[in-house]
């Protein structure tokens, strides 16, 4: 007891956090901070870059909220992913709150690296729901004002279990399908919730993006351009939560093509119950 | 304030074009009618994101809660209801701003939990026009 009571104070706060520093506050609804990518770990994916733009946000949203409510992931409109980011990079996050009351959270946000812009959000909504059934208010507490003073220590992070999913027959070139186990047990679920593990949206759109990846390489390209290339995704929506040990079935249709564009509508769904959709905007670049 | 027939056809197609992108269903499943959780699916964040688009679609400030806000009327929480029930009086206000409800739909007793399955498209385009007149400066409602 006493073991599995010290493995879930070592992974909170370590296992799926992506603030170390909450930089400046200068109104309820401004927030900026600051996240250094571990150098040690083996990549830091987009929708990880998202996650920590949201969990800026949420910090601001739950002190507002006197932390009686956190928000959970709901819509965003609109991500561009700008840039890659590498182990090793600095992020600056910045969040802006539109609206926050006791149900709701709308707000958008930024992460550049280096100066350089590598993800925006637009328009992102997220449902606000009772703290204490996620977390220690108390430690949350803490931790904000841990973050909103020396900052925490950068490198706590160890990177996440691969989370492969297995491609199902389906249409070459038109739609691709997967197959997708959440972990019955991982770190993070100590972290993302504490007192109600979930997997974590991100990591869905992680696994989702990583799947339209795939199918993008069986499109054909126009015959002066180079490879499709991810550019943003639209529409976003997680409908509930996915518990730990989940099969997931992934769908990644092309819905429209034209030279230059395509857009891939992606939908995920739980024992053939919706739990989540978007759709990935491709496009290609002329070749010199 | 008279919401008439014309002023809901008026805003529906945008109305209906906006809940077929939140729900991504064909916009032809969209009629005044449907329910939007028994006929087209709709779950709590569905409501987050039709309150979300309609807002910017019909540039109007739409409160969470503000239907249910309306339908209350000036009946207290305690008038309206009991244990989590809908009570006598808070069914009849909520038939009479619901009207576009068809009377079958309520049921006895009525879980307030249950009333956004009474909400149909056309509930939306009430609350909209309601929205975008409470929007407009006095000065020009009097010299309309």
């Amino acid at each position: 007891m006493r073991g599995a009571f010290l493995a879930y104070m070592d992974e909170h706060f370590r296992a799926f956090s992506f603030v170390d520093r909450i930089t400046s506050l200068p109104t309820r609804s401004v927030i900026q901070g600051e996240y250094v990518v571990p150098a040690d770990v083996q990549a830091f994916p987009a929708s990880l870059v998202a996650e920590a733009v949201g969990q800026l946000a949420a910090w601001a949203a739950m002190a507002v909220t006197e932390f009686k409510r956190r928000p959970v992931a709901g819509l965003a409109e609109r991500i561009e992913l700008l840039a890659p980011v590498t182990p090793g990079q600095i992020l600056e996050l910045g969040a802006t709150l539109d609206s926050v009351d006791d149900e709701t959270v709308a707000y958008h946000g930024t992460a550049h690296a280096d100066g350089t812009p590598v993800i925006r959000l637009q328009n992102c909504l997220g449902p606000m729901l009772a703290l204490e059934e996620f977390d220690s208010p108390d430690m949350l507490r803490n931790r904000f004002a841990l973050l909103c003073g020396p900052g925490a220590a950068p490198g706590a992070f160890q990177g996440l279990p691969r989370i492969e999913f297995e491609r199902t027959p389906s249409d070459t070139g038109q739609r691709a399908r997967a197959s997708l186990r959440v972990p019955n047990s991982a770190a993070f679920f100590a972290d993302h919730f504490p007192r109600h593990p979930v997997f974590p949206g991100s990591l869905l759109m992680d696994a989702n993006l990583r799947l339209v990846a795939s199918l993008a390489a069986e499109i054909p390209t126009p015959a002066d351009s180079g490879a499709w290339r991810l550019g943003e995704v639209l529409d976003v929506k997680l409908r509930t939560f996915i518990p730990p040990g989940a099969t997931l079935e992934l769908d990644a249709n092309l819905s429209e093509r034209s030279n230059a564009r395509a857009l891939v509508s992606i939908v995920t769904r739980n024992g053939g119950k919706l739990v989540g959709s978007a759709r990935a905007v491709l496009s290609t670049t002329k070749c010199e | 304030m008279n919401i008439t027939r014309d002023d809901i056809m008026t805003i529906f197609p945008k109305v209906a074009e906006t809940m077929a992108s939140a729900l991504a269903c064909d916009k032809e499943r969209v009629t005044l009618e449907a329910s939007l959780i028994d006929d087209l699916g709709a779950e709590s964040i569905d409501f987050l994101d039709i309150v979300f688009r309609l807002e910017r679609a019909f540039k109007v400030k739409i409160p969470r809660g503000k239907i249910l806000e309306e339908a209350r009327g000036d009946l207290s929480e305690s008038e309206f209801e009991k244990g989590g029930e809908v009570t006598e009086a808070g069914a009849d206000r909520l038939k009479s701003f619901l009207s576009e409800v068809s009377p079958e739909r309520f049921k006895a007793p009525l879980k307030v939990a249950d009333i956004p399955r009474l909400f149909t498209v056309e509930t939306f385009c009430k609350v909209v026009i309601r929205q975008q007149r409470a929007a407009v400066p006095a000065m020009s409602v009097q010299t309309s």
